[in-house]
């Protein structure tokens, strides 16, 4: 199965839900997903399409849109397509559910991807704090409006 | 030596401790005393050359440090011996950045040292946060907290340039210039 097969079975799956679909290259696929049912398509990409590998995945910000991206970045053991699956969602109120019932390893990427961005992971087993210290929590730094950098004159700078 | 009273004092409190016929001082009055004579000299050629630095690597120069504690350079013949525990360890090395999340680990390892203890700032980013010197996660001016002895600047220096620190520490000691003891 080559890389237009994939989008094409991946869109007629799930007709309304897969949107913007592109194909790139013979081994990279682009596709935007609504919030609501990336469980649901990860699942069937798990198990139908033979996407084994979750590589990445990360928010990006984009304040003037008023919009975060969740972005999952799905690779293969059995063939070379990499798929890139795009998540948009609004950036006062950030939630996805959590891939990590499939993809287990989403666990921390998603505990990080919280602290940094402020995205809530619904149904995630685990929220806690990982890379962020106590009096941060909170605070997105990852945004691109976040205020709280030191000054920037350190005091030993060459 | 400043404490000691020139007349015994008898109270209820201080009797307590004392041991009849013995006159007991604290440890500090005895070091203090020892700074102003030839003794200390001595001293301090013991403690330059027996010291073990903690190996917490930090940053990427924390590789450096690494490799520096190796066979290859054998740092032995110096007595500079890296420990795993800071209660052995005489050297503090920050090596790399302090992010706000690392800083209490930081502290708290330069708290279980025992004295004397001597830091040396190796890297660009101990010394000022080095590239990443405006992050939101970098605490700046480390210097502020430890007494920095050894200033070792580069991006990463080399394991050479540590042991060079390591000499001009020694020099320092040598000299009573050092930031690890009150003289
Ligand atoms: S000074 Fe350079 S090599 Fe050392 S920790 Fe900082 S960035 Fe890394």
């Amino acid at each position: 199965m080559d890389a237009k097969a994939m989008i094409d079975s991946l869109s007629s799956q799930f007709p309304g839900v897969i949107y913007d679909a592109q194909v790139e290259s013979d081994i990279r696929i682009l596709a935007k997903v609504k919030p609501e049912s990336v469980k649901d398509i990860c699942q069937y990409l798990k198990e139908k399409l033979s996407f084994g590998h979750l590589c990445c995945e990360f928010g990006v910000d984009y304040p003037e849109r008023n919009e975060i991206e969740v972005i999952y970045v799905i690779g293969s053991y059995e063939h070379p397509v990499l798929l890139t699956l795009k998540a948009i969602l609004s950036r006062d109120d950030p939630k996805i559910g959590s891939v990590v019932p499939v993809y287990w390893n989403a666990n921390w990427y998603e505990r990080e991807t919280y602290e940094l961005f402020g995205v809530k992971y619904l149904d995630h087993p685990d929220l806690r704090p990982l890379v962020l210290p106590q009096e941060m929590l909170g605070e997105w730094p990852l945004r691109k409006d976040y205020k709280g950098f030191p000054n920037k004159t350190a005091k030993n700078l060459v | 030596m400043a404490e000691v009273e020139p007349v015994p004092t008898n109270n209820e409190d201080d009797m307590q401790e004392e041991i009849p016929g013995v006159m007991t001082t604290s440890i500090s009055a005895i070091s203090d005393f020892l700074k102003k004579t030839k003794a200390q000299d001595i001293i301090n050629w013991g403690r330059k050359n027996s010291l073990w630095f903690t190996v917490n690597a930090m940053g990427c120069c924390g590789v450096e440090l690494l490799s520096t504690g190796m066979a290859h350079y054998d740092t032995d013949r110096f007595g500079i011996i890296p420990r795993n525990s800071p209660r052995h360890a005489d050297v503090l090395i920050i090596s790399g950045y302090v992010t706000k999340k690392y800083f209490p680990a930081l502290k708290r390892v330069w708290d279980q040292m025992p004295s004397p203890k001597w830091v040396i700032a190796f890297g660009d980013c101990a010394i000022s946060g080095g590239p990443f010197y405006e992050s939101y996660s970098t605490r700046q001016n480390i210097d502020e907290v430890f007494p920095v002895d050894i200033y070792v600047p580069g991006c990463p220096p080399r394991c050479e340039a540590l042991i060079q620190a390591f000499y001009e520490l020694q020099q320092k000691i040598t000299a009573k210039k050092d930031k690890g003891t009150d003289y």
